[in-house]
C-alpha cells in the first residue's frame, strides 16, 4: 500500500515536471529587473497578470544583482552565456557599449514595433534614442528630467518677487543669501571625478543653451563650444564668490541652508516623510534650468533626462526572445499600465503624453512636484551615445569642470586641456 | 606496508583535494585568466577580441592615474601605520591591565573591524561635514571649516584614521596575545635592576612582541595596497587623485570604461607592488627582530 502511494507521488511529481518543462520550453523567458524594490514590485506585478492572460507564456521576473554594479553583473551574465532574454535599467551609454559587442537585439525590426511606440503614445520621445546605424535597441521606460527647486520662501524673505531664470539672476540672488550665511547651492559632488556626477552639474545647464547638439558624433567632439564655455564660467564665478559650498551638509536644500538644487523626482517620497514641509508651490518651486542673459530668446531650453530603458539580449534563444517581447509589447500598450508604474516607483513613463493624458490626472494631481517632470519630458535630452562615455565624463570633470570650480584653471585653459583628454580617449 | 602508504597518501590526498580544488577554481584559473587578458583589449563580450601585446602595460604605466594609485597608498601608510600601531598597542595594554572581562572589552574594540566599510564611512561623512558639531567647535577656534574632504592632505588624513580605528581593534587581539605570552619573570627581573615602566615596554614588551608585530606589519602595509571603500564612498579618489588608490582605479577601468584587459594589467602592477614592498617590509622587521635576539 504504502509502495503504491509512493509510486502514485513519484508519478506525479514527474508529471509536473514535465508540464513545467513543456511549458518552459514553448514560451518562457527570463526578464531581470533593476536591483530596486519599487520596480521590481512593478514587474512582478505584470508578469503575473500577463501570464493570467496568456496562459501559455511563462515569464520568470528576477532583480538582477547590484554589486559590484548592475552594468558590471550584465557583462558578466552574457559573458558566461546566462543572459536573461530581457533586462530594464539600461541607459544609453552603456546600451552603446552592448551595441556595439553585438548584444542586443534591434527593436524596431520586431514585429509590432510601430503599434507599440504608436500605443505607447511616444513617438517624438523615442527620436533621441536611435542609434548610430539607425535601429533602436532600447525601449527607454522611464525618464527623469533634471529641473531645478528654489526654495520660494526664502526667497520671499530676501526680497526677491520673481524666481530666477539667467546666470545674471542668479549672481544676485546668491549675493542675498550670502549676507544672511546662505549658500547659493551645496553640492560636494561638484568636485568628485565620478563620472555619472556631470549628468547633474554640467549636462543640465549644457542642454539648457546648446539644446540636443550632441556632445559627441562618431569619434569627434561636436560641443557647443560656446555653451561649454558659458557653463563653466557661470561655475567658475560662483565658486569665485563662494556662492556654492563643495563641503557635505545633509540634506541642504530641505534644510533651508541652500537655496537652490538640481532636482530628480526621486526626492519627492522621502521629502513626504521626511521634510512634510516641502511643498510644491509653496516652499519651493521647480524650474528649467538658467542660461545666460544673452541667450534669452534663443536658447531652447532643453535639460538633461536621466532615462533608462529596457533591451532584449541578442544571446537568449529566439523562442525567449519571442515570449519577452510578446510580454514586453503587452505592458506598454496600456496606459494604465504606466500608472501602475509612476504610482509604484514614482519615476514618470517617457510618453509624450503623460502631461495631458486623462488616465495620469489624478495621480499628477495628488502629486503636483511631478507635474512640471511632466511637462518637461519633451525638452529632456538622454546621455550621449558613446561606448567610452565613462572615460569621457571623468576627463570633462577631472581636467573640466573640478578645477574650474577649485579655481585652478580658467574656464578656457579648463575645456582646452578637456578637449585634448577626452580626444585623447577617442583616438585610442 | 607499502599498501598502508598507499592508503595514508590517498587519505592525504582525499584531505588536500577540496583545498586544491578550491584553489585552483577560485584563484589558479582567473589568475591565468587575468595574465591573458592583459595581452587584449576587451570588454569580455565584445566578437572583437583585439590582442594589444604590451600595450596595457605600457599605457599603465603612463597613465596619471596608475600613478596617483601608485602613490596613494604610502601616503595613507604615513598616517595609518604609526596610527593604528599607537591604538592597537594601547588597547591591548588597556585591555591586558584588566583582570576580569578581558573578553567583553576586546569584542568592544573589535566591532568596529565588524562593521561595514560603507556605513562607517557615512558615520565619517557626517562627523566632517560642515554643519558637525565637530566643525562647529573647530571653527570657532581657527575662524573657518576646514574642508576635510576637499583638501588632498586632510582628505588623506581622513581615510587614514578612518582605516585604523576599524582595524585597530582586530590588531589589538593579535598584540593581545603577545603580550598574554610574556613571561612576568621578566618584568620581575627589571623592576628588580631598577627598570621603570615606559623602560620596561621598550626593552622588554616590544621586543617580546616581536612576533605580533611582525604580524600586525605585514597585514597593515599589505591592506593599504588594497584600500577601496573608504575612498570610494567619501571622496571618489578626489581632491585631484589625492586619494585614488589601486583598487579604485582596478574597479573604473573593469567595470566603468568596461577595459577588462587594461584593468588586469593595471592589477599585475599592483600585485608587484604589494610583492616588493611588503618583501621590504619583512626584511627591515626580520633585521628588527634579530637585533631582539630573534631568529629568522
Amino acid at each position: 500500500m504504502l509502495a503504491k502511494k509512493w509510486s502514485l507521488t513519484l508519478t506525479l511529481v514527474c508529471v509536473l515536471v514535465l508540464a513545467v518543462s513543456v511549458a518552459a520550453g514553448a514560451k518562457s523567458a527570463i526578464f531581470w529587473t533593476a536591483p530596486n524594490p519599487s520596480q521590481e514590485v512593478f514587474w512582478h506585478e505584470m508578469a503575473e497578470r500577463f501570464m493570467e492572460e496568456n496562459p501559455e507564456y511563462q515569464i520568470q521576473v528576477l532583480p538582477m544583482a547590484e554589486a559590484p554594479s548592475s552594468e558590471a553583473t550584465i557583462l558578466t551574465a552574457i559573458a558566461g552565456g546566462t543572459a536573461p532574454a530581457a533586462s530594464e535599467n539600461i541607459f544609453i551609454g552603456f546600451g552603446a557599449e552592448l551595441w556595439e559587442s553585438d548584444a542586443l537585439v534591434p527593436l524596431d525590426t520586431l514585429p509590432g514595433w510601430d503599434e507599440l511606440i504608436a500605443a505607447r503614445n511616444m513617438e517624438e520621445a523615442i527620436k533621441s534614442w536611435a542609434f548610430p546605424d539607425g535601429h533602436y535597441y532600447i525601449l527607454p521606460i522611464y525618464s527623469n528630467p533634471i529641473l531645478y527647486g528654489w526654495r520660494i520662501d526664502i526667497l520671499e524673505e530676501l526680497g526677491v518677487d520673481s524666481i530666477p531664470e539667467t546666470y545674471e539672476e542668479i549672481m544676485e540672488v546668491a549675493k542675498l543669501a550670502q549676507e544672511e550665511d546662505l549658500f547659493l547651492m551645496v553640492r560636494p559632488a561638484l568636485v568628485k571625478p565620478n563620472w555619472w556626477e556631470r549628468w547633474f552639474d554640467f549636462f543640465t545647464l549644457y542642454y539648457a543653451i546648446s539644446g540636443d547638439v550632441p556632445f559627441i558624433t562618431g569619434n569627434e567632439i561636436t560641443a557647443d563650444e560656446e555653451a561649454v564655455l558659458e557653463v563653466f564660467q557661470f561655475y567658475y564665478d560662483l565658486a569665485k564668490e563662494k556662492y556654492i559650498l563643495t563641503q557635505e551638509i545633509p540634506d541642504a536644500f530641505p534644510t533651508g541652508m541652500a537655496i537652490w538644487s538640481e532636482l530628480g523626482p526621486w526626492v519627492f517620497p522621502g521629502w513626504q516623510e521626511q521634510y512634510p514641509e516641502m511643498v510644491h508651490g509653496e516652499t519651493f518651486k521647480l524650474t528649467m534650468p538658467p542660461i545666460p542673459e544673452n541667450r534669452k530668446g534663443e536658447a531652447t531650453g532643453n535639460t538633461f533626462a536621466d532615462a533608462k530603458g529596457l533591451v532584449l539580449y541578442a544571446q537568449a534563444s529566439k523562442e525567449a526572445q519571442e515570449a519577452v517581447w510578446e510580454f514586453i509589447r503587452w505592458v506598454f500598450s496600456k496606459p494604465e499600465h504606466d500608472l501602475l508604474w509612476m504610482e509604484t516607483t514614482s519615476l514618470p513613463p517617457v510618453r509624450d503624453d503623460l502631461a495631458e493624458n486623462p488616465v495620469f490626472a489624478d495621480y499628477l494631481a495628488q502629486a503636483p512636484a511631478l507635474v512640471p517632470y511632466a511637462e518637461s519630458l519633451a525638452s529632456a535630452v538622454p546621455p550621449f551615445t558613446h561606448s567610452q562615455f565613462a572615460d569621457i565624463q571623468t576627463a570633462l570633470g577631472e581636467e573640466g569642470l573640478i578645477p574650474v570650480v577649485r579655481l585652478q584653471k580658467t574656464p578656457e585653459q579648463a575645456w582646452e586641456d578637456a578637449k585634448a583628454a577626452i580626444n585623447q580617449i577617442l583616438n585610442r | 606496508m607499502l599498501r598502508r602508504i598507499k592508503g595514508e597518501a590517498l587519505t592525504g590526498w582525499l584531505f588536500v583535494i577540496p583545498y586544491l580544488a578550491y584553489t585552483i577554481v577560485f584563484f589558479v584559473l582567473p589568475f591565468v585568466w587575468g595574465l591573458l587578458l592583459i595581452f587584449s583589449e576587451w570588454n569580455l563580450i565584445s566578437p572583437v577580441r583585439e590582442f594589444v601585446g604590451l600595450g596595457n602595460l605600457i599605457e599603465a604605466l603612463q597613465s596619471r592615474r596608475v600613478h596617483a594609485a601608485a602613490v596613494t597608498p604610502f601616503k595613507i601608510m604615513a598616517i595609518f601605520l604609526p596610527a593604528v600601531l599607537i591604538m592597537s598597542l594601547g588597547i591591548a595594554v588597556l585591555i591586558n591591565s584588566f583582570k576580569k572581562r578581558q573578553g567583553l572589552l576586546a569584542v568592544a574594540f573589535f566591532l568596529p573591524y565588524l562593521a561595514s566599510g560603507v556605513s562607517m564611512s557615512l558615520v565619517v561623512k557626517g562627523v566632517v561635514s560642515y554643519t558637525s558639531p565637530v566643525n562647529k567647535v573647530i571653527s570657532n577656534i581657527i575662524g573657518y571649516v576646514p574642508d576635510w574632504l576637499g583638501t588632498p592632505s586632510l582628505a588623506i588624513l581622513v581615510i587614514a584614521l578612518m582605516i585604523a580605528w576599524r582595524f585597530s581593534g582586530y590588531y589589538a587581539l593579535i598584540f593581545l596575545s603577545g603580550l598574554q605570552s610574556i613571561p612576568s619573570e621578566l618584568y620581575e627581573a627589571a623592576q628588580i635592576d631598577g627598570a621603570g615602566r615606559i623602560k620596561s615596554f621598550f626593552k622588554i614588551t616590544l621586543p617580546q612582541l616581536y612576533p605580533a608585530l611582525y604580524s600586525v606589519m605585514i597585514l597593515a602595509v599589505g591592506l593599504m595596497f588594497g584600500v577601496f571603500t573608504e575612498p570610494y564612498m567619501l571622496t571618489g579618489g578626489g581632491p585631484n587623485l589625492a586619494t585614488h588608490t589601486w583598487y579604485l582605479e582596478i574597479y573604473y577601468q573593469a567595470f566603468s570604461t568596461l577595459r577588462a584587459g587594461y584593468a588586469s594589467s593595471i592589477a599585475l602592477y599592483n600585485a608587484v607592488a604589494v610583492f616588493i614592498v611588503v618583501g621590504i617590509v619583512r626584511r627591515i622587521m626580520q633585521a628588527w627582530g634579530r637585533a631582539h635576539g630573534w631568529e629568522d
